[in-house]
């Protein structure tokens, strides 16, 4: 990540964000998919509004961390009350299921070609 | 003045008068004894006794006729001597006449006539002549002294006036050093005007003492104004050179952060959150030495950030509840002014109050602008350091000598809020301790991009997730009744606060216009918004209809970060 200029950033910290905690539990890893099973209700703080908004259809941990520009662990600290208080349930992406389900490394490569060339 | 009065008259003796029969009659009778006495004497002694009665006789006449003689002198000089006393008595008769006249009347009349003005020898030719050589000397050295007397007491009296008068003049030099003259100076000195200017350019007492008391105590002003000014400038620039490192290591964090994984990111927190407490000391004391905060945002804040930003930055901030129901955002130039003046106020109340308990931070919007409400369940404050209190934060007392020790936190708020004109206001809380309400005016709320449906009641902070969506007390407790919507009340068409904002950007001393830090940031900002608002809406920016390019993108670059740091990384997500 590039070094931003300083006064462009949020002003909230981090330790601001997770209410002081740095571990996660393990409920989640990067490729876990998260979806949301309600809309973000009053109370919330603005990172969970925003993974309920985002997680409208089964997103991918470490696309949420990219959505949401925080650290991977402390996204999971934020899904790990998420999945606390119900408001989103994570299912791991089964290997068969996966395996078969991904296109072709021929495909990917085609499409990686395709998107260079644009 | 008066004599004594003449003496008294001597007493009328009266005079013993022998009668002259007497000597006429002891004659004969004598005679008669001394006839009988030689008759009575024997033949014999008829001689000798005829001679001894004669000779005795003769004695006793001559006796008699001497001492008639004497007697009849005697009468003589007793009544000339009588004649003298009479002559005598009438001449002092007149003398004490004249004297008393001289007294009564001439001697006065001299004064007054000494003392309008004419000359000692007029004034005696012109009163009554005295009699006598003795009394018309004394006169005349009477009349030389009181024209010396009436000399110098003119003199005298001239000598008083002049200074008198000169007494007038001196106080009143001194009445228009103390009340204008000094005053003045003093407030040249403050702007910054060097003490040989102001020596001339105001107008100092004539007199040689004032005037040089005037010259030092100006000197020593301009002497302790320019070591205070000195000092504050060293202070503000080399704090200002700690604020660009404490934001650089935060910035410099915040990098790590996002590199590294879960091992090391508790420890980063920390370093982040000793940090932010450092950058608000510093920013509490360059402030206070009329340095700037250590940043500056260009765009607006939402409140939960400016909660955020606020909280993160005190010490105990895991012990403060925020219940924030507005998506009102603060602009740029105001966000950091008041993100401190919040955090200030945090700190306070966490400091204030027993380290189990929390402090609970309530965030509405009103007509009035937003109104936050910091309680605490401490102690109460007493009258006194309620007063003090509000006193400080009244940015009242913009004086440094008025700081005390440690306790400058109350300080800095009073003068952000006097900067911005936030209105902060201390009360007793409903939960048993201290409230703070702080009311940031309309002026300070930037429009907001997107009025959609408002989350209320947002409830976060703390150590976990679990919301108290309490009725904020400040409701019940301050009385603003009315709740207004959470839409914004006011659909405002020009700049947000320009006419607001141009009250605190004063000017210089030297007359100088000055612009506020961050105001062409924030009015660039403002107008960028208004042709985003003007613009119509190129289609629904919210992620449901996401394509999947963006997805990939965004699943790409989280896994690159998360790849590079130490985040478990046992899935490929692609396999192969």
């Amino acid at each position: 990540m590039t070094r931003r200029p300083v006064d462009t950033g949020a002003p909230d910290r981090l330790y601001t964000v997770t209410g002081g905690r740095s571990r996660a539990d393990d409920s989640f890893d990067l490729v876990t998919l998260v979806v949301a099973e309600c809309g973000p209700s009053a109370g919330m703080q603005s990172e969970h509004v925003h993974i309920l908004d985002l997680c409208r259809h089964p997103t991918a941990v470490v696309e949420i961390a990219a959505e949401l520009a925080l650290p991977i662990t402390v996204v999971r600290i934020l899904l790990g009350d998420l999945l606390a208080t119900g408001n989103i349930t994570a299912r791991h992406p089964r290997l068969g299921q996966t395996a078969a389900s991904h296109p072709d490394t021929a495909l990917l490569q085609e499409v990686l070609h395709g998107l260079r060339n644009l | 003045m008066s004599v004594s009065a003449p003496p008294t008259p001597p007493r009328t003796q009266k005079p013993v008068r022998s009668t002259p029969a007497v000597p006429l009659l002891v004659l004969p009778a004598t005679a008669a004894a001394a006839g009988a006495a030689w008759a009575a004497a024997p033949e014999t002694a008829r001689s000798w006794t005829a001679t001894l009665a004669v000779t005795s006789w003769l004695c006793v006449a001559v006796s008699v006729g001497l001492g008639s003689y004497l007697v009849g002198r005697a009468r003589r000089t007793a009544a000339d001597r009588r004649t003298e006393i009479s002559a005598l008595k009438g001449r002092l008769a007149q003398d004490n006449a004249g004297l008393a006249h001289l007294v009564n009347v001439a001697l006065p009349g001299i004064a007054q006539h000494v003392r309008d003005g004419t000359g000692a020898d007029d004034a005696v030719a012109r009163a009554a002549p005295a009699s006598g050589p003795h009394l018309r000397q004394v006169v005349q050295s009477f009349a030389v002294l009181v024209e010396d007397a009436v000399r110098h007491a003119a003199e005298a009296e001239s000598r008083r006036q002049q200074a008198v008068q000169e007494a007038h003049g001196v106080t009143a030099e001194l009445e228009r050093l103390t009340e204008g003259t000094l005053p003045a100076a003093v407030e040249k000195l403050r702007d910054g005007t060097s003490a040989e200017n102001v020596l001339a350019e105001l107008e100092w007492p004539r007199g040689a003492g004032a005037r040089a008391c005037a010259e030092l105590f100006v000197r020593e002003l301009a002497h302790s104004e320019r070591r205070t000014a000195a000092a504050q400038a060293a202070s503000a620039k080399s704090l200002g050179r700690v604020q660009a490192k404490a934001v650089s290591m935060l910035a410099d964090l915040r990098d790590m952060q996002d590199r590294h994984g879960e091992e090391v990111l508790g420890d980063l927190l920390r370093l982040d959150h000793s940090t932010s407490q450092l950058g608000l000391i510093t920013d509490r004391l360059a402030l206070l030495m009329g340095g700037r905060s250590s940043r500056a945002w260009n765009r607006p804040i939402v409140m939960e950030s400016i909660l955020r930003g606020a909280v993160g930055r005190i010490a105990a901030y895991q012990r403060v509840r925020m219940h924030c129901s507005t998506n009102a955002a603060i602009s740029g130039y105001a966000a950091e002014g008041v993100m401190h003046l919040l955090a200030e106020l945090m700190d306070n109340a966490a400091n204030f109050s027993p380290p189990i308990d929390e402090v609970h931070v309530y965030v509405e919007e009103r007509t009035a602008g937003i109104v936050v409400t910091i309680e605490d369940s401490g102690l109460k404050m007493a009258d006194a350091a309620m007063r003090h209190a509000e006193q400080a934060v009244s940015g009242r007392t913009n004086d440094l000598a008025s700081l005390q020790g440690t306790r400058l936190g109350l300080a800095v708020v009073g003068r952000l809020a006097a900067k911005y004109g936030v209105g902060v206001s201390y009360r007793p809380s409903s939960r048993g301790g201290t409230g703070v309400v702080v009311l940031v005016p309309p002026q300070l709320l930037a429009q907001q991009r997107e009025p959609g449906p408002a989350l209320t009641g947002r409830t976060f902070g703390g150590g976990g997730v679990s919301a108290v969506p309490g009725p904020a007390p400040a409701a019940e407790a301050t009385g603003i009744a009315r709740r207004v919507p959470d839409v914004r009340p006011v659909e405002r068409t020009g700049l947000p606060g320009q006419t607001a904002r141009s009250a605190p950007a004063a000017a210089t001393p030297g007359g100088l216009p000055m612009r506020a830090p961050g105001r062409t940031m924030a009015e660039a900002e403002a107008e960028r918004e208004r042709r985003d608002h003007h613009r119509p809406p190129a289609g629904p920016a919210v992620p449901a209809s996401r394509d999947a390019g963006a997805s990939f993108g965004a699943f790409h670059r989280g896994r690159r970060s998360g790849a590079t740091g130490g985040a478990p990384d046992s899935e490929p997500p692609v396999p192969g």
